[in-house]
């Protein structure tokens, strides 16, 4: 009887804590979506040597953009992970795709050196948030198989 | 120059201001700073070049070295990500055994 009762309370313990643990599933929209904005994001960097005013429709297509995904990933649930990641690529006080538009913009011109450092620093950024959701997709593939298994 | 000396010089630098004002995190900190010098080591040492070819600004030195810190902080989330989709794994089996052992032992 003890051994049921203390089984019993392990299961609720457990099934109590299952919200903490629960990851969004693996989104198509989001993970073609990332990869839309960093080919797209590197092709306009390239032109960071250039007079911002050249490109300011450009930089503000691909800012909306951004905004667009931060605003999807926001309302999706259990999503922070993913949601936390493409906000500080929005974020424009912080140095990865907004802060460095941004500098574009108050600086009007920068340097072949610093746009090629940066450029790789943002590539890396949108890396990582590509293969976070790659990742969701072999975990939902585990689900399945785990699933089937039973 | 030599990187090396100045890595270490960065190092007890960053130590110091640190512990003056976390002292009660001492050695928290001290992990901090080591893992960051770390895994930023060899950006460091070419930005610190260009830095010092005048190829790049100051400015641009410090926006490098807070993207830097931006993008770890992405690696961070990263993991947290994958821990917790780990976990959820383990927890759906720890379910199933339950679930298992208590109709076991019930019916």
């Amino acid at each position: 009887m003890k051994l049921k009762l203390f089984l019993s309370s392990l299961l609720f313990s457990v099934l109590l804590s299952c919200n903490t643990l629960k990851t969004a599933v693996y989104d198509q929209y989001s993970y073609q979506q990332t990869i839309s904005l960093k080919v797209e994001s590197e092709a306009l960097i390239e032109h960071a040597t250039d007079n911002f005013s050249n490109h300011e429709v450009e930089v503000n297509d691909l800012v909306l953009e951004l905004k667009k995904l931060v605003e999807y990933e926001k309302n999706k649930p259990n999503n922070e992970i993913t949601y936390a990641m493409i906000k500080l690529m929005a974020d424009q006080d912080k140095n990865l795709l907004a802060g460095f538009l941004k500098r574009w913009e108050n600086e009007q011109q920068l340097s072949q050196v610093f746009t090629n450092e940066a450029k790789a620093q943002i590539m890396e950024a949108f890396d990582l948030i590509i293969k976070y959701e790659a990742n969701k997709n072999k975990e939902n593939k585990q689900s399945i198989l785990d699933y089937l298994g039973n | 120059m030599d990187f090396e000396e100045l890595l270490k010089q960065i190092k007890d630098e960053l130590l110091k201001v640190l512990g003056e004002s976390y002292a009660d995190y001492k050695n928290e900190s001290k992990k901090d700073v080591e893992a960051f010098l770390e895994a930023s080591k060899d950006k460091l040492e070419r930005w610190t070049k260009l830095l010092a070819n005048t190829e790049l600004t100051v400015k641009d030195y410090e926006w490098l070295l807070k993207s830097q810190k931006d993008i770890l902080v992405l690696k961070a989330l990263y993991q947290a990500g994958i821990t917790k989709q780990r976990l959820g794994h383990l927890k759906n089996k720890i379910i199933d055994t339950i679930v298992n052992v208590v109709v076991g032992a019930i019916f």
